[in-house]
């Protein structure tokens, strides 16, 4: 047995994928070919809002190899649509269609050229309906309504600050949510400066690679479904809830994902196939473009005004925001980013008097929802841009504001959570000095390109809400162990770090342990891989659930030989008693003798409820996000070029450095997309850029010339060994430090993202001649 | 892929050598090589992703040049050398690419690294010896959207160091 010299925890080990993954071999759901494996293809809706007429599809229905096609009339479904908050989207369409891409119908034939090819024969009879694209349009008097009855929907229950609005008339509104302490009117009475600005951010789309797919087969009584999605257990219950039959009889498999980002958070394909197993008694595949699954779900526009009230001396006294979500035609998770963003919008600033009210709404758009971020990355573009903006009316230096107002480690960001667990300021030094905050290059060609430099600190509360995951540990008959938990491998690394945390806590050597495959009839029940929440809560699952398993050994081991459990070590991978030193395998066979056996460890973590909490449960731990930007500026074209980026974020506890800095590079690059090119665009209600030759991603040739990331170990996690979540944390800052340091090049507020060549040369026209841009 | 109204003339055949074998194959006129390479000879590693040429995550490599093969036809193949991911590693042995990305955490989702390593075995086949800045503009070709990119670059820039 080998001899674990230094601690695995804190090790690049290789990742436990890495073989599969470079070789090619590692099985994507789209990989699973079943016998019998039919192919289903959707028929969409082009119009953005219409009412159904007529559908008539016998004629596909006939055709040569066409197994069934899925209508309203005969969806076999006990009811007939799902939603993570609001049961709001249909599985195909019933009365009407809500967005150009809304689902009216499905094929399922013998091969994908068939299915295609029987879409084009199902007549659709539409009557078109006055549409809503903006949050503006929706909520004017009289506008069409995108949902006419309200929805079964999910009560939310929040603490102390935090309230849901009802809106008396039948609104587009989804979900008021709103926060509020002290008295924010008084407070901006008194302040001696106020701010107000406006932000905007366009609708984006996560782009995974792999795009949205599942196979269901089913037996006549059970149904299995591989999929790529990030949430194996929510969608069990929601195709369970949906098909009337027990939670026992849905099994979902999950192989490797090709990225999630939160748009596999949720049923996506999985009804459809669902529903065309049930018809035809096949396995049934059901698989999007990549066009398509631009047209399924993207992360929401935004609107989100701010007004500070000031003193003098630069303290913050008061904030009032109010967001605007533009979540589509069906709600998702945009209920809970509305609400993720309310609470999160103010920022992590000592402000004593705060108001905020966040609203969803619908409109006839791709409906939204869950995206890295979950809502921070919105408001902190606009709080970080903000708090430059009052820096340059009050002429004090960007850095010198936030180090007065920041919170300190140990503070409190809302009454009753949990306090700032990891130094604000302290990262802030770092990358300001990391960026030569001081210095400033002059101007380059003539004058015409200006650099400059900007920063930006912003957190979100990680972790999830009311999270709760179990796991479990066996240890098998000849000493290895198998690990089993329901977090979803999607490129985090999550699969390797928690095999290290059991690698310590046996002291086995991580070739000994086998992490199980993501199987709902054998994993225990994990509530979903988003939040940064895996490290933290999984981890402390999969750690309890080690540590039981080294329990049962060693009393296992005790009683086995006669002794106190106290003389019972576990160390270097073996059982020490006194003088013996013996193997996991020898205690199994002292203990079981001739017959094979295993030991069940069984761990289980949840986030408590608080009512002092405004969202009704305690913040697991700030994952942060802190960023300082050089840019160059072009002021004849617009363009901006991103020269250098320096990240910070708290990791606690790196279990597998390597991999944290992964996370955080990507997360980054989601934030320069989100700045400088992502942006989904729409005329009269039709998505004009559904692939990335429109919808410009971020690649190699956008890496600035340098790029650093720090990760700071701080130790403060709630997860293993101190260890936070991570991931999303590097997103936030970006977007404003670039529209920072774009300010401190040219003199230009941008309020709109990204900043596209155009957009920042009509901002440059408009400043002309010399004005106060703080009114443009 | 349909068959409807194909005739035994309409069919193609096809030699060719891949991952290093002789190769005989029949196919139809418009199927596409990707379909060929993941259905008719069952190699999964090359995935589908944007569909339309833009992306990279489809690469593998024809005479040695990288394509896109959700973007040609399958009958393109005949009396050329197509390599594929799984004809990269020699049975348990790795190439220097390989084992690079995984020592500097070239890959995360693992969608694009496929497509990815092939491009990177062609910019070093054609360049052993790239800049940093030669890499970034060579591999532009690929979109990846989990491992922010310079991640990649390192990968490479280790491979270098034993090829």
């Amino acid at each position: 047995m080998k001899k674990l010299v230094t601690s695995i925890v804190g090790q690049n080990l290789h990742r436990i994928d890495s073989q599969e993954k470079v070789t090619g071999r590692g099985i994507y759901t789209g990989d699973i070919k079943l016998p019998g494996m039919l192919y289903g293809k959707v028929l969409r809706s082009p119009l953005p809002h219409a009412r159904i007429r007529r559908i008539a599809a016998q004629e596909a229905a006939s055709m040569s190899g066409v197994l069934a096609v899925l209508t309203r009339e005969n969806l076999p479904m006990v009811f007939p649509s799902y939603g993570s908050y609001v049961k709001d989207q249909p599985i195909v369409a019933l009365e009407k269609v809500r967005y150009s891409g809304d689902v009216v119908a499905a094929v399922a034939a013998t091969e994908e050229q068939i299915a295609e090819e029987a879409l084009k024969r199902i007549e659709v009879d539409y009557e078109e309906l006055p549409a809503v694209y903006t949050v503006e349009e929706s909520l004017a008097t009289g506008a069409p309504l995108v949902h006419e009855k309200p929805h079964e929907h999910r009560e939310p229950s929040y603490g102390r600050g935090a309230t849901h609005l009802i809106h008396e008339e039948t609104t587009n509104i989804c979900l008021h949510f709103r926060y509020q302490r002290g008295d924010v009117d008084k407070s901006l009475r008194e302040a001696d400066y106020i701010f107000e600005e406006t932000f905007l951010l366009p609708g984006a789309a996560h782009c995974p690679l792999e795009p949205h797919v599942s196979v269901c087969s089913f037996d006549g009584d059970n149904f299995t479904i591989w999929s790529s999605t990030q949430t194996p257990f929510p969608l069990r219950q929601e195709l369970a809830r949906i098909s009337g039959v027990s939670l026992n009889r849905i099994r979902v498999i999950v192989p490797y994902v090709g990225g999630g980002f939160g748009s596999k958070s949720g049923i996506r394909t999985e009804a459809l196939a669902l529903a065309l197993s049930k018809l035809v008694r096949r396995p049934v595949q059901v698989s999007f473009s990549a066009e398509e699954t631009f047209k399924t779900i993207c992360q929401p526009q935004a609107k989100v005004r701010i007004k500070s009230g000031v003193m003098q001396d630069g303290t913050f006294v008061s904030r009032q925001c109010e967001l605007f979500v533009n979540v589509g035609a069906y709600a998702n998770s945009g209920p809970m980013v509305a609400e993720k963003a309310g609470y999160r919008a103010h920022g992590p600033y000592r402000i004593s008097n705060v108001l905020t009210d966040a609203y969803c709404v619908y409109t006839n758009t791709v409906p939204g929802g869950a995206f890295r971020g979950f809502g921070a990355p919105q408001v902190a573009f606009a709080y970080e841009s903000h708090l430059d903006t009052i820096a340059h009316g009050l002429k004090v230096d960007p850095l010198k504001l936030r180090m007065k107002n920041l919170l300190g480690k140990g503070q409190d960001y809302a009454a009753g959570d949990t306090p700032m667990d990891c130094d604000l300021k302290a990262g802030l030094r770092q990358v300001a000095k990391a960026i030569e905050w001081g210095k400033r290059d002059s101007g380059l060609k003539g004058g015409k390109v200006k650099r400059g430099k900007g920063l930006a600190c912003a957190v979100k509360d990680g972790g999830g809400t009311g999270k709760l995951a179990h796991s479990m540990v066996k240890i098998l008959g000849d000493g290895s162990a198998l690990l089993y938990f329901g977090s979803v491998e999607m490129g985090q690394g999550i699969r390797t770090a928690l095999l290290q945390v059991v690698a310590k806590e046996l002291t086995l050597p991580p070739e000994r342990i086998h992490v199980a495959e993501l199987d709902t009839q054998n994993t225990p029940f994990d509530k979903g891989t988003n939040a940064s929440s895996a490290m933290s809560v999984m981890g402390q699952a999969v750690l309890r659930a080690a540590r039981d398993a080294r329990g049962q050994l060693i009393s296992t081991a005790a009683s086995a030989l006669g002794v106190g459990e106290a003389a019972v070590q576990v160390k270097d991978g073996m059982v020490v008693v006194q003088e013996r030193i013996l193997s996991f395998h020898e205690v199994m066979r002292l203990c079981f003798s001739d017959t094979e056996s295993e030991i069940v460890g069984k761990g289980f973590f949840k986030i408590p409820r608080s009512e002092e909490v405004p969202l009704g449960y305690i913040s697991l731990f700030w994952e942060i996000g802190i960023g300082a930007a050089e840019v160059e500026v072009d002021e004849m074209t617009g363009e901006v070029r991103l020269l250098r980026y320096v990240s910070l974020t708290d990791a606690g506890k790196m279990i597998n450095p390597l991999q944290c800095r992964g996370q955080d590079e990507g997360a980054v690059l989601f934030g320069i997309g989100q700045g400088l090119f992502e942006e989904l665009v729409y005329e009269e209600g039709q998505l004009v850029n559904p692939t990335i030759v429109d919808y410009r991603l971020p690649s190699f040739r956008d890496l600035p010339q340098s790029f650093i990331t720090r990760i700071l170990v701080e130790a403060g996690g709630p997860g293993p060994y101190g260890a936070k979540g991570l991931g999303e944390g590097g997103t936030l800052a970006v977007a404003p430090a670039i529209c920072n340091a774009v300010f401190d090049a040219i003199g230009v507020r941008m309020r709109k993202i990204p900043l596209k060549g155009e957009r920042v040369w009509r901002a440059i026209i408009r400043a002309l001649p010399t004005q106060d841009s703080d009114h443009s | 892929m349909s068959r409807e109204g194909l005739t035994h003339d309409s069919m193609i055949a096809v030699h060719f050598r891949l991952n290093g074998q002789e190769c005989h194959e029949i196919v139809t006129p418009n199927e596409l090589l990707i379909d060929f390479i993941r259905n008719r000879l069952g190699l999964a590693g090359t995935k589908r992703s944007c569909d339309i040429e833009v992306c990279g995550v489809c690469t593998v490599l024809l005479n040695g040049k990288a394509v896109s093969s959700c973007s040609m036809f399958a009958f393109e193949v005949n009396g050329k050398e197509l390599l594929t991911i799984e004809g990269l590693a020699k049975r348990d042995k790795l190439h220097p690419i390989q084992s690079s990305f995984i020592e500097f955490g070239g890959f995360q989702c693992g969608f694009c690294t496929p497509g990815m390593i092939l491009l990177a075995k062609a910019l070093l086949d054609e360049n052993p010896n790239p800049t940093r800045e030669e890499i970034q503009e060579y591999m532009d070709a690929n979109i990846c959207r989990c491992t922010g990119y310079q991640m990649i670059v390192e990968s490479i820039l280790d491979a270098v160091g034993k090829m």
